[in-house]
């Protein structure tokens, strides 16, 4: 497509519009993009003024026209803008413009990349851009358009599925890549009927839009999450497992069949107490009306126990017409009598859990008192929780000095007993576990800080999550062995560790929060030094090229070991192996990754290399390194620079005869101390040795005379 | 110990006994040589009796130097086949004679007194060659490794 084919259409789109009156942007900056709710949105969406000033850049294969706005394929919190792949000719693209303070999926951009997937819209590149609209530079991910739009437009009417189609035309393109991702090991964690394309003008199969713009389930809607991960905040849900992505297909499917969003006029409390108390499948079918061919599939779908929840073999014996078996709609045990929390009655343990999470202070005293355990073992008959929650409040009592925070940890425990499929909830902070790394990431860029996280992982509330989980699971073992990591890297104060390396090993497309690089949005290692070197260029004289997130990122990115440099960072004050610890790790970086020729950089770390240079003893070598620094930094050589300081054999060599040259020193200062202290007994020697010269001289004086006197007379 | 402590003295009462031996055998055998002797060496008799030091160094000064000046002497006594008690009487009283014998035992007195300060000279000087001579290498040290030897120095103790 070239650039008159794009004026026409945005001259189309314009006429779409042309009725619409004002605009309200949504994502004009970042962080802008939180959650949003399609539906009550769209109708904004589709106001924003489209305008073919013609603003384009150029990312990669593309040419994105930043004045070109694609309401129609804004997914998620993600805006859309045109694009003309420059490679080809034919096919029709789309830029998608990420949110820069919202992770991306990294596993889900490298499997879809340039690969076309039946039932997943075409994913056809990603970069890395400088976006003028946020001013600084963001993920850009490039779609194939979809032929027939959105399946919800953006009224929020659905287009019409025929109910008898919705088999066909939905859900098996649906599995086959929930199937393709499931053998992969990933997880969707975007399904939704506003997600869904048509993939054809015709409106046959539909087929599914963007799944890595953000953290999993980010944007999902509360009631297509699962009664398990509906408790955690949007950006903490979760990676989740193909379980999760059935129960929102379920729910898509009910959206389709009803005609709009389930349980829409509720708000999100509402919707969570609902299905908390009655079951995912009984909260829809008690208040929407779900036509009977979508019931089994339904209720099959949303059933909240993940073990009788359909799976691809059900689904496929509805498909085929056979029946399968029935599932039950709820099975959370409901008790006899309730319990109250802050005025409110509670008769299931999960919901007990979100009441006691959403009352962190009221619901200390009748956990502290035993009512809810008495509750446990009385009115649900649950004795293993009952016994559980007494074993809390016993290391309550053994708990020292800080009581408070052992009521805290009692507090998020009981939550855990409560419901311990659900996420890990303290303070305010509600995450699940595989959700760890995009809340801290979240919190971290949206101002709340990495205090609650660390809170977490110092008073060890996973740990007593994954004690929590009943039976094997590989998943729960991966996630267990990556806390251990998390633990030690908190308790790590020194740079390169603390909450900056966990989030950098859990995300593995955190972008560097380095306030020196973050506009550039470095994601890969081999970026690193390139936004450095633009860093560079305005830096002040005193700041160091790696701070606490540079090192992190390093010690999370780079192929090579460097808790060596990590180690001699601990030390600040020790200027000579600090500034060497940092010159070293930019080295590897640079010998590992490039660009050859660092000018900025290297003539920045040249400055910085007064106390590196310091390694030498001789006067004569740091005179020749430091003539020899500023020519190497004109190569712009980072490896050059620290091979200068770092010649191990120069460097042994220096440091023997330093060492010889002390006790050189040594002896010749004690040397002159004896001899300027010797004196009274120099002059007792000198009396001694004086006499016995004198007596020798006369004694050799009589011999020589007798000898002499002899000698005369013989001759 | 009381051993090694009473070596000396044995020695020394064998040394005295074998000197009376050698003079009442030379009494005997060689009566004016003895004379002579006895009266040339008389400074340094004197020096033995005074001289109670460790090693007697002042008496070996004076001997070395008397028995120099009386050499010459007994060679002559010697020379003269008679070797009378009158001709060496003669001989010995002379004031030629008397003064060089005892002149020689004054030079060696005077030896012994002048041999120290010479030799604490000599140390001294000696010692201040080296003190300059190693204070040239530590600035030379400094020239070359600069304050972080004398850092490393103050560190090291």
């Amino acid at each position: 497509m070239n650039i008159g084919t794009m004026a026409e259409q945005a001259e189309d789109q314009k006429q779409d519009v042309s009725n619409d009156a004002g605009q309200k942007p949504e994502m004009d900056k970042p962080g802008g993009g939180a959650p949003v709710d399609e539906t009550a949105d769209a109708n904004a969406n589709r106001e924003e003024e489209i305008s073919t000033g013609g603003k384009n850049l150029e990312i990669g294969n593309f040419r994105v026209f930043t004045d070109l706005r694609l309401p129609e394929f804004d997914m998620g919190h993600c805006k859309a803008y045109a694009a003309d792949n420059l490679r080809r000719s034919e096919g029709n693209a789309f830029a998608l413009v990420t949110d820069p303070v919202l992770p991306t999926r990294y596993d889900l951009i490298k499997f879809l990349s340039g690969v076309h997937m039946a039932g997943q819209i075409d994913l056809l590149d990603s970069a890395i851009a400088h976006w003028p609209i946020f001013g600084r530079k963001t993920m850009v991910l490039f779609f194939e358009k979809p032929k027939g739009g959105h399946v919800i437009v953006s009224s929020g009417k659905q287009r019409s599925i025929n109910e008898q189609d919705i088999a066909a035309s939905v859900v098996e393109p649906l599995m086959n890549v929930l199937q393709a991702l499931g053998e992969k090991g990933l997880t969707h964690r975007a399904v939704r009927a506003t997600n869904l394309f048509f993939g054809d003008p015709e409106g046959g199969k539909v087929i599914l839009g963007d799944c890595a713009s953000g953290p999993p389930g980010y944007d999902q809607p509360l009631v297509y999450e699962t009664t398990a991960r509906m408790a955690a905040d949007p950006a903490g849900r979760g990676v989740g497992t193909l379980s999760d992505d059935l129960y929102a297909l379920g729910m898509t499917l009910a959206e389709l069949a009803i005609g709009r969003r389930p349980l829409a006029s509720m708000t999100d409390q509402e919707i969570m107490d609902i299905k908390l108390s009655k079951g995912s499948f009984q909260a829809i079918a008690s208040q929407e009306k779900l036509p009977l061919i979508m019931i089994e599939p339904v209720r099959g779908l949303l059933c909240d126990d993940p073990e009788e929840r359909w799976g691809f073999a059900e689904l496929h014996a509805w498909l085929d017409g056979r029946r399968t078996k029935p599932v039950q709609g709820n099975t959370e045990k409901r008790a006899a009598r309730s319990q109250n929390i802050s005025g409110k009655d509670y008769y299931t343990v999960r919901a007990l859990a979100q009441g006691v999470a959403k009352n962190w202070v009221n619901a200390l005293t009748p956990l502290r008192d035993g009512t809810v355990e008495i509750w446990l073992r009385r009115g649900l008959g649950d004795n293993d929780r009952a016994k559980a929650m007494a074993d809390a409040m016993r290391q309550l009592q053994w708990a020292g000095a800080d009581k408070r925070s052992a009521e805290e940890v009692l507090v998020a425990r009981s939550i855990l007993i409560l419901d311990p499929s659900g996420p890990v909830r303290y303070k305010g902070f509600s995450a699940m576990v595989d959700g760890f790394g995009n809340m801290l990431s979240y919190d971290v860029q949206h101002g709340s800080g990495p205090q609650r996280f660390s809170d977490v992982i110092v008073r060890d509330i996973p740990a007593f999550w994954f004690g929590r989980q009943e039976g094997y699971s590989p998943e729960v073992q991966r996630l267990q062995s990556a806390y251990k990591n998390l633990r030690y890297y908190i308790q790590q104060k020194s740079a390169g560790y603390g909450y900056e390396r966990c989030l950098y090993s859990m995300v593995r497309n955190q972008h560097c929060l380095s306030p020196m690089i973050e506009q550039e949005y470095v994601v890969d290692i081999a970026q690193l030094l390139p936004a450095l070197e633009k860093a560079a260029e305005n830096v002040s004289d005193d700041a160091w090229p790696v701070d606490r997130h540079i090192a992190a990122f390093i010690a999370t990115r780079l192929e090579d070991d460097v808790e060596g440099q990590l180690m001699a960072m601990q030390n600040p004050s020790d200027e000579v192996e600090y500034s060497r610890a940092i010159i070293s790790m930019l080295a590897v970086v640079q010998w590992r990754h490039g660009p050859d020729n660092l000018q900025n950089l290297s003539h920045w770390v040249a400055r910085l290399m007064e106390p590196a240079v310091k390694v030498f003893h001789s006067k004569a070598r740091r005179e020749r390194v430091e003539t020899e620094i500023p020519k190497l930094a004109k190569r712009g050589n980072l490896v050059e620079l620290y091979n200068l300081i770092n010649d191990e054999q120069e460097r042994r060599k220096d440091q023997s005869e330093f060492v010889e040259a002390v006790a050189e020193y040594s002896e010749a200062e004690s040397e002159v101390f004896d001899l300027e202290s010797s004196g009274p007994a120099r002059l007792e020697m000198a009396e001694k040795v004086g006499q016995q010269a004198a007596a020798f001289a006369s004694t050799m004086i009589a011999l020589l005379t007798v000898s002499a006197l002899f000698l005369m007379h013989i001759f | 110990m009381a051993a090694r402590g009473r070596k000396p003295k044995g020695r020394s009462a064998f040394s005295g006994l074998s000197v009376i031996a050698s003079a009442v055998l030379l009494f005997m055998v060689a009566l004016p040589t003895f004379i002579t002797l006895t009266v040339g060496l008389l400074p340094s008799l004197v020096a033995f009796i005074f001289d109670r030091s460790p090693g007697r160094m002042m008496a070996r000064c004076v001997f070395g130097l008397n028995f120099s000046g009386v050499a010459p002497y007994i060679l002559e006594l010697w020379q003269d086949g008679a070797q009378t008690v009158g001709g060496a009487t003669q001989q010995i009283f002379q004031p030629l004679a008397l003064s060089i014998m005892y002149g020689a035992a004054g030079l060696g007195w005077l030896l012994y007194l002048a041999m120290p300060p010479i030799v604490a000279n000599v140390l001294n000087l000696s010692a201040q060659r080296r003190v300059t001579e190693l204070r040239k290498n530590q600035r030379g040290l400094i020239k070359t490794w600069g304050d972080s030897l004398i850092k490393e120095v103050d560190r090291s103790g």
